[in-house]
């Protein structure tokens, strides 16, 4: 009967491909962000940056892998979520106190999860698949991606939608990168804390480093 | 002597398929120096005498170590207090004119069986999958043979340490079991007598675990906080990382396992 | 007058559990699943025998009334379990932990069964080290003792101050191995209401199912009964809220004899009841007298804080009247005195039933630390219930009735005077005569669990023939029926009076007649009391609900009513033993200075007490298995 129960069935095997799918997003928002930076060099860096990236013949695999790790992030999360529900069916009528309390960043992930997901749609119908205006430096044609950037970012709706997502992701990645640890097995006190400390320096480089990109575009940035 | 009153709003359930509901208690005249349960046996007095159906609670040993007792109060599994079971909250921690919700232990893998007494039977049910060492009577060698380092010892001691209240389930959004087994899983696979099991331990539990209905684990940490006996977080890591090792290195039956375990 | 035959082997007191285990019959391994055992209680005599006799081979069927296995109270002990291990090399031997016991208990148990508890002892600490029990190691790795009261040598093995915890989890965990397996069948929440006889010989029981109510029959070959000890008979004691005679009663109505119902101990550190609303009292390890100091005011009815009470006005008692042992005398002397410092109207804080257990002599010599590291959980759990911090302001102590060493009549094999039906652990009358030492129960609950009924229990099985029967048998249905009317008639009465109210009554009077001390005056006017009181409790006692479901207060209830009758026997029994041992003091029988006398010449005996039924007057007759020492020298204990 044991080998039978599969590791893909049971809720830890599931937490921990949820981990697994989750620590290869966590590193490719950073890398993502790092690259987004570029725009504080020059509009020609910014470029050509992106420029190598989609030229470059690993790209499409990666973006399958990515793809294939959000996908499977999003729904192996939503199937643990629709047990947990099912698992406590009734709230109580009032919520604990101090450390018997709840904190609403953990308690919320699912929530979180869902408006992450809607922005990552959003953003590539509007970087990826948006207008591609072209630009010559010289070495050839490429995409004027930095052009959309700052068409986009002037708009003060899509800055203020991409500043909510961005601190969302901020919070689940704050949440996130802590608990992949603890469900991959490990949690040692005396790594415990620096832990905890790691988990949100990352969560706010990560969402800092992305908010820099539209507020240098919409307060700093002319044509 | 000091006392306060409280108004109570309690839940009553008349069995498992019953919606359920709160009704409203006053407790009045109640003494600083009582114990929570105290409290309660001083409102069924009263019902009692009035010919009415005392509030059906599980309690047994009122000194904070069978783990009989359940009870949320105001949304606390165990109450506000840290680090202490319903049995030994005292009513000192409460103030005049207070309004207090009382409420069962809530998850699908503890039915409701009355009032505020659930079923808590599944957590017996995952010690019988795999929860324990196998050795049979009498075939124990000499107790000092295996010498066993006192940290771990200590470790192990602290994880053992575990009523099986369910405080940690109650408390749970999710409703989930892992600090529980982990607890089982860490006083056993913490020692040298332990190890010949670990794998299959951790498949087992985790398994029956799962089959009772609990939720996931999401690392919230509230079931820490609402143990009565404190027991650490780092224990579900332990249990993640044994069952991860035990699922990736398991062996797939062959004629000499079968019938095994 | 009926002989009672102790079935104690002949020859050497050292062989005789070798030779016995010889000379018993054994089943054959495929007989064994041919019998079923029934297995009542699940702390540690019940669950360690559950999981043993399955591990053999048998069908066994366990019932417990809690939720889980693992709520039965040997949960609660705190201190430790002794075992002539002499792993410290103090001097330790199986004989010198036989001879503590039989001292300890003043000469009133049973030289061979205790001699044999000594001998199992060692197995017990092997198999619980090797289930799992996470027992204090030094930093060597190796299994750490201590000292406990009663003995010179260090032989108590501990789990900080939960050894009963881990010593019952590692049994329920051997139990729920055997329950994986299918060869234990667990049935939790039930009650057992009777004993079901098939010619003469125990066949089954009936049992109350608290959750849907149903009255339920079960057989089997035979039934073992480790429900544990009747203090709660005092209302007010150390059990657990649901600890209850009611399966042991049933039996002895049925015809198991009752063994010196009035040995109850006394344990000197409790904290003391903060008024009439004390539903149970917390026990706080004897350790505490190590350093705490004990004291009352000089003067009566002192009402000043203890900080304005000088020294001059304060009176060590016990290191006034022990000036060799002080505050280190045995449990139920120190309980004793505690007792007579209040009776004086010396007693201490708001009830006036208390005395002080002072650290600050300690705190002031060691430092604050050195007291809180030695007892800091106990401290703290003081001041979580009494919410006074014990480090400013000296503790309040009173005694409360924590063990029976009395308890159903068993011979050498752990049988009743019932064939087939055997009793473990606290519930018989047991090897800790009238008085036990601390960390011994612990210890005979698994000797009896794990090694001795697994093999006594085979020669009974194979000794006697079983004619297979099933739940239908008309025994088993008069049975049904009669438990029925009985919970039907408590839930007809419809009076005024709660049945709490009335085992608090209950409680005072044995509390302040059968309790620490003693006299014929007392004991033949509680026995009257309690009578009339049962007789008010059958009038006047109301249940709400119906038998139907689940209904705590029918189950109160219908406990109470056998403690109501056990109260009177415990009475009638103190009436009839006129000496003092152990934790019976007669004020009759004392020394020059107030110490216990005991009779050798008149009382070395177990009086095991039969039921005759309503229909006769008394409802009791005594029967006596006389105790014969020859390994022990019968001496008088002095602690001055």
């Amino acid at each position: 009967m044991l080998q039978k129960y599969c590791f893909f069935k049971s809720t830890i095997g599931r937490k921990q491909l949820v981990a697994l799918t989750g620590l290869i997003l966590s590193l490719f928002v950073l890398t993502h962000m790092a690259g987004n930076l570029l725009i504080l060099v020059s509009p020609q860096k910014y470029n050509e940056y992106a420029h190598s990236l989609v030229s470059n013949p690993f790209l499409e695999l990666i973006e399958w892998v990515l793809l294939f790790a959000l996908v499977s992030h999003f729904i192996i999360a939503m199937k643990l979520q629709i047990n947990n529900f099912k698992a406590k069916p009734q709230a109580y009528a009032r919520s604990g106190q101090g450390k018997k309390g709840t904190d609403p960043v953990s308690q919320t992930m699912a929530i979180q999860g869902l408006l992450i997901l809607v922005f990552i749609v959003l953003h590539l119908i509007t970087f990826k698949y948006g207008t591609s205006y072209e630009v010559n430096y010289g070495t050839g044609p490429m995409r004027d991606l930095h052009r959309l950037v700052v068409e986009v970012f002037h708009n003060p709706i899509y800055v203020g939608w991409y500043l909510v997502a961005l601190v969302v992701l901020g919070l689940h990645l704050k949440h996130g990168v802590k608990s992949l640890f603890q469900t991959l097995g490990f949690n040692h006190p005396k790594y415990q804390c620096a832990l905890q400390v790691f988990a949100l320096l990352y969560a706010i480089v990560v969402s800092c480093g992305f908010i820099i990109q539209p507020i240098y575009v919409y307060f700093i940035f002319q044509n | 002597m000091k006392t306060i009153n409280l108004k109570l709003k309690i839940w009553r359930q008349s069995g498992p398929e019953d919606k359920g509901h709160f009704m409203d208690f006053n407790a009045t005249n109640i003494s600083t120096d009582m114990s929570f349960l105290e409290m309660l046996d001083v409102v069924n007095s009263d019902l009692i005498k009035q010919n009415k159906e005392p509030i059906e609670f599980d309690h047994d040993c009122r000194e904070g170590i069978c783990g009989t007792c359940s009870l949320v109060i105001n949304g606390s599994a165990h109450g506000p207090e840290l680090g202490t079971t319903t049995c030994q909250l005292h009513m000192r921690k409460f103030n005049d004119n207070d309004t207090v919700y009382i409420e069962p232990f809530r998850a699908k893998a503890f039915p409701v069986i009355k009032d505020l007494v659930v079923d808590r039977s599944a957590f017996d049910r995952i010690i019988a999958a795999g929860g324990f060492i196998s050795v049979n009577t009498g075939s124990a060698q000499d107790a000092n043979a295996i010498p066993v380092a006192k940290e771990k010892a200590d470790l192990s001691f602290a994880a053992a340490t575990c009523i099986g209240c369910g405080a940690c389930v109650a408390s749970c959004k999710n409703a989930s079991a892992s600090l529980f087994v982990a607890a089982k899983m860490a006083h056993l696979n913490l020692l040298p007598q332990g190890q010949p099991e670990k794998e299959n331990r951790a498949l087992a539990m985790v398994a029956q675990m799962d089959q009772e209905g609990f939720g996931s684990c999401t690392n919230t940490g509230v079931c820490s906080a609402a143990c009565p006996k404190e027991i650490s977080l780092e224990t579900i890591a332990q249990m993640n990382r044994t069952f991860l090792q035990a699922s990736l290195g398991n062996r797939p039956p062959t004629k000499l396992s079968e019938g095994g375990f | 007058m009926v002989k009672l035959d102790s079935k104690v082997p002949s020859g050497n007191i050292q062989d005789k559990w070798e030779r016995h285990k010889f000379e018993m019959k054994l089943v054959n391994p495929a007989n064994k699943r041919k019998h079923t055992v029934l297995v009542v209680g699940t702390g540690l005599a019940g669950a360690s025998a559950a999981a043993s006799l399955a591990e053999l081979g048998y069908k066994v069927k366990v019932f417990c009334i809690q939720d889980s296995p693992r709520r039965a109270h040997s949960i609660a002990a705190q201190g430790g379990i002794n075992a002539a291990k002499n792993y410290p090399n103090d001097g330790d031997s199986v004989w010198r932990l036989f001879y503590d016991t039989v001292k300890g208990g003043d000469f009133r148990a049973r030289e061979a069964n205790v001699y044999r508890l000594a001998q199992v002892s060692v197995n017990i600490i092997d198999q619980c080290v090797a289930q799992g029990v996470p027992f204090a190691r030094e930093y060597g790795g190796l299994l750490d003792n201590r000292s406990f009261g009663g003995a010179q040598v260090s032989r108590t093995f501990y789990a900080r101050g939960q050894t009963g915890q881990q010593l019952l989890l590692g049994a329920y965990q051997a139990l729920m191995r055997q329950v994986g397996k299918g060869a234990v069948q667990l049935f939790s929440r039930r009650e057992m209401l009777d004993l079901v006889l098939v010619d003469g010989k125990a066949r089954g029981i009936t049992a109350r199912n608290l959750v849907s109510g149903e009255i339920e029959s079960y057989s089997g070959d035979a039934v073992l009964l480790a429900t544990g000890g009747y203090g709660n008979v005092y209302y007010l004691s150390t059990n657990a809220k649901n600890s209850n005679v009611t399966a042991s009663w049933r039996c002895h109505k049925k015809g198991a004899l009752f063994g010196n119902p009035c040995f109850t101990q006394i344990h000197p550190t409790c904290i003391p009841r903060s008024g009439d609303y004390q539903s149970k009292l917390t026990l706080m390890s004897e350790s505490l007298r190590n350093d705490g100091r004990v004291w009352v005011p000089k003067a009566k009815d002192d009402k000043r804080h203890p900080a304005e009470i000088p020294e001059s006005e304060r009176d060590f008692y016990l290191e006034r009247i022990y000036p060799s042992f002080g505050n280190l005398v045995p449990r139920d002397v120190a309980s004793r005195q505690a007792k007579f410092r209040v009776d004086e109207g010396r007693g201490v804080g708001h009830t006036a039933e208390a005395v002080y257990l002072d650290f600050g002599d300690a705190i002031k010599r060691l430092g604050q630390e050195a007291i809180s590291e030695k007892y800091g959980n106990l401290f703290q759990m003081y001041e979580k219930i009494t919410g006074e911090n014990p480090y400013k302001q000296p503790m309040r102590i009173f005694p409360a009735v924590h063990y029976t060493m009395g308890g159903l009549w068993v011979d050498y094999n752990l049988m009743s005077s019932i064939p087939g039906l055997h009793v473990l652990g606290e519930a018989n009358f047991s090897d800790h005569g009238a008085n036990r030492l601390g960390a011994s129960a612990l210890m005979q609950g698994l000797a009896d669990g794990y090694f001795i009924i697994p093999y006594t229990l085979g020669n009974y099985l194979s000794s006697n023939k079983f004619e297979s029967l099933n739940e239908t048998h008309p025994a088993f249905i008069e049975s049904k029926k009669q438990v029925s009317q009985k919970l039907m008639q408590l839930l007809s009465v419809k009076g005024k009076r709660t049945s709490d109210e009335i085992h608090r009554q209950l409680g005072q009077l044995m509390w302040e007649y059968v309790g620490m001390s003693r006299t014929k005056q007392g004991l033949q006017k509680v026995a009257k009391d309690i009578a009339g009181l049962r007789e008010e409790f059958w009038k006047n006692v109301c249940v709400p609900g119906d038998a139907n479901f689940k209904n705590s207060s029918l189950e109160h209830a219908c406990r109470l009513a056998d403690f109501l009758e056990l109260g009177e026997l415990m009475a009638r029994d103190g009436l009839e033993r006129e000496e003092s041992c152990g934790g019976h003091f007669r004020e009759e029988f004392q020394t020059a200075d107030n110490e216990a006398l005991r009779n050798d010449e008149k009382f070395c005996h177990v009086s095991a007490w039969e039921y005759k039924g309503v229909e006769n007057s008394p409802l009791w007759q005594m029967h006596q298995e006389p105790l014969i020492f020859e390994n022990v020298k019968l001496s008088q204990r002095s602690y001055k």
